[in-house]
């Protein structure tokens, strides 16, 4: 505990807890366990106090307080359920209802929604008020986000965010008291690469994406922490599935990646990502390329890697995990390592100009900088680098689409381990079904040279495996390792032999993430 | 009763309320440009002058269009929307020409206890509009407004500048035919 002088003392409904000075009644709250209601207050925005869903009794003080803002004082004894606070929680939900429509069987939020859930503690069964309710109707404020202003209990969080956070004030309170609405300029849709976040952050069904409506029950999505890999930002997001299917991510907090935000660009790559027909066998090249079972695939490759088929060089894919692409460079290096490289689509960086230290970043993979890690090289046209190669020639997870004409010919041997089965991906020789960075645990490596944790989501399809598994079997039929029980345990071999990740473990990265050694000293130095 | 005069403040004295705005006067130009000029020079910084460069939109125009809207947010370097936000908060600012003589009920708490609903339903029904718009003859409006501050006299009626206190269903006829 910090010295005396520096906390406050309070007491939440019977419980102590020493705070710093400054902290609202909200959060001294929370870190006792008590998570108050509230509709305005969010942690990534300015706190108007105007909902009043957060009131609570302050011994002492005249009247209810507003915890989101009130600052706590040495010695308060704060009440959060007595009868005077419930009593005018209680009153703020009637009147939040009045106009309410109350349509949560086709409601977009309907099992993640605050008002739901608020109405439901206070437990009223009947309504008071006689008079029929306003309609408002619904219309689009961005092409893809649908605003139904029956349901919007006027928090102004979206309002906020697109003013702070975007800072691009473009939605706002159109009219006042009972006919207010949110809007932008009549008609107008607005465009904004972090829109989507006003969606996360409206605490009722009054925001929707399209994208996502009518597609699933909040309550049926599974959910999985995980990280974008949209860009090499790394944001960290929680994916929601259902019936083994990307349904939607949302962001996870991180304050020193992605704030509680995330860009539009990356909702949809993850939903769309690995989509289409999969690679589920391995395979094997005889007369033709046919399918054959685990033990023939990794029979067939420790042969072909016994075989002396001279040295290994290889493309690989930027969107592959820390443990894949180490696997990768070890599975070559039996060969002997002659070069890997890979590509790097870019595209237009968007900032987010209250919290600039996420952006869309141009490097629209997960993993540069963990590939160059490893060894491998950034390349305007890989395949060139690669094409003609009469050694081992080994493919990453790359579709090969931009390939030239007769991509591997000359190769003694021809590895192709992926995800999709391309036309030029099968001229490979051996095979290998991988799977995408939401059907496995794994790491990657931020442009910050953070390394981050994502946890498997999906069932793979068919037979397809995490390479670190089928790779470590081969290393070990070849002498030249063990193959590894899980994610956590090649990550430790991985963090072994590369001073990058010295000292790191899955349990050691944590939720949070952390910091190669080399950005570790950059920040060090920095800071 | 029938030799009252009507209240000379009803015709509307000030600028905003006079029935001979031009809903196409150029705004910004000659003296109007001077004037927003010297507004500027008033406030802190150039959002802060908002409500005063919108009333003198109103006053040339007699309405606040998108167009208007617009214009205002270029110039003070606001969005559009929060423009809107603002014209559309007060009922002061129209968002829509309005007749010679704007009708203001108050449908706020007093008022609306003392029957402000029925009062407004009777002039619409007797000037043949509804809310917002302009009356066949070109003299009336009807809005509902908030608090007039008369409170103890509900229902509160404004025209153009002159308030009438304790409205009634029964004297909204007589209202009308004085204002005529
Ligand atoms: S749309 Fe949602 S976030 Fe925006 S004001 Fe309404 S309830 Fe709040
Ligand atoms: S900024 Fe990058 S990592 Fe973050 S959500 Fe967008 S694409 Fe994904
Ligand atoms: S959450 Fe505190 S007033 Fe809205
Ligand atoms: S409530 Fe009508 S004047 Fe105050």
């Amino acid at each position: 505990m910090a010295d005396a002088s520096s906390t406050q003392k309070v007491t939440i409904d019977g419980h102590e807890v020493m705070v710093p000075p400054g902290t609202t009644i909200l959060d001294a709250a929370e870190r006792v366990g008590v998570v108050l209601p509230r509709y305005c207050y969010h942690p990534g925005l300015s706190a108007p106090a105007l909902c009043r869903m957060c009131l609570v009794e302050v011994e002492g003080a005249p009247k209810l307080l507003p915890s989101c803002v009130q600052q706590v004082q040495d010695d308060m004894v704060v009440h959060t359920t007595s009868a005077d606070a419930r009593k005018a929680r209680r009153a703020v939900i009637e009147f939040l209802l009045v106009n309410h429509p109350l349509d949560c069987p086709i409601c977009d939020a309907a099992g993640q929604c605050e008002l739901q859930d608020y109405a439901f503690e206070t437990g009223q069964l009947h309504t008071r008020v006689t008079d029929p309710k306003m309609v408002l109707g619904r219309d689009n404020v961005t092409p893809e986000i649908v605003y139904f202003g029956d349901r919007c209990i006027l928090c102004t969080r979206c309002v906020r965010f697109m003013d702070e956070v975007a800072q691009e004030p473009v939605l706002q309170v159109v009219q006042r008291g009972h006919k207010g609405y949110i809007d932008t300029m009549t008609g107008d849709l607005f465009e904004h690469a972090f829109s989507m976040n006003i969606v996360d952050v409206c605490p009722v069904g009054a925001l929707v994406n399209e994208d996502f409506l009518f597609k699933a029950r909040a309550w049926d999505l599974d959910q999985a922490p995980s990280i974008c890999p949209g860009c090499s930002q790394g944001c960290n997001i929680s994916l929601g599935t259902k019936e083994n299917q990307i349904r939607r991510a949302k962001p996870r907090p991180n304050m020193e990646v992605n704030s509680y935000w995330m860009c539009d660009e990356g909702r949809k790559t993850v939903v769309n990502w690995g989509s289409g027909d999969r690679l589920e066998v391995p395979m094997l090249k005889g007369d033709s390329l046919l399918p054959v079972d685990w033990q023939r695939a990794l029979s067939a490759l420790t042969e072909a890697l016994r075989g002396e088929p001279g040295a290994a060089r290889g493309v690989a894919s930027a969107g592959a995990s820390n443990e894949a692409l180490y696997i990768l460079r070890r599975l070559m290096e039996v060969a002997g390592f002659d070069g890997g490289y890979f590509a790097v689509p870019m595209a237009e960086e968007h900032v987010l100009a209250g919290f600039p230290k996420l952006a869309l970043r141009s490097e629209r993979v997960p993993n540069a900088r963990g590939a160059e890690l490893f060894g491998f090289e950034r390349s305007d046209d890989p395949y060139a680098e690669v094409a003609s190669h009469t050694g081992a020639l080994f493919v990453l997870d790359d579709p090969l689409d931009g390939a030239p004409e007769g991509f591997g010919a000359s190769a003694a041997i021809f590895v192709y381990l992926g995800t999709r089965l391309s036309p030029a991906a099968r001229r490979a020789d051996i095979v290998i079904p991988v799977t995408t960075f939401a059907e496995m645990e794994g790491t990657f490596t931020n442009f910050q040279g953070r390394v981050q944790r994502f946890a498997p989501a999906l069932q793979p399809p068919g037979l397809a495996r995490p390479l670190w598994m089928s790779g470590s079997a081969t290393l070990e039929r070849l002498g030249t390792g063990s193959a590894y029980r899980s994610a956590a345990e090649t990550f430790a071999a991985l963090a072994g032999d590369y001073e990058e990740f010295d000292g790191l473990t899955y349990e050691s990265i944590g939720p949070g993430g952390s910091l190669i050694a080399s950005a570790r000293t950059q920040t060090a130095r920095a800071g | 009763m029938s030799e009252r005069k009507l209240h000379p403040a009803v015709a509307g004295a000030q600028p905003m309320y006079r029935a001979e705005n031009d809903p196409d006067a150029p705004l910004f130009e000659g003296a109007y440009k001077q004037r927003f000029d010297d507004i500027l020079t008033r406030y802190p910084d150039k959002r802060a002058a908002i409500l005063p460069v919108l009333a003198m939109c109103q006053e040339l125009r007699g309405w606040i269009s998108s167009e208007t809207i617009e214009r205002v947010a270029e110039l003070l370097d606001l969005t559009p929307a929060y423009v809107l936000s603002i014209t559309s908060f007060y009922t002061m600012f129209r968002p829509q020409p309005v007749g010679k003589y704007l009708i203001q009920v108050c449908t706020s708490i007093g008022c609306d206890l003392c029957g402000a609903e029925n009062v407004v339903e009777k002039l619409l029904a007797a000037t043949g509009t509804r809310t917002g718009e302009i009356s066949e003859d070109g003299l009336y409006t009807v809005i509902e407004v908030e608090c007039l501050g008369a409170c103890g006299f509900a229902t509160v009626v404004q025209v153009n500048e002159r308030v009438y206190e304790s409205v009634k269903t029964e004297t909204v006829t007589r209202l009308l035919e004085e204002l005529r």
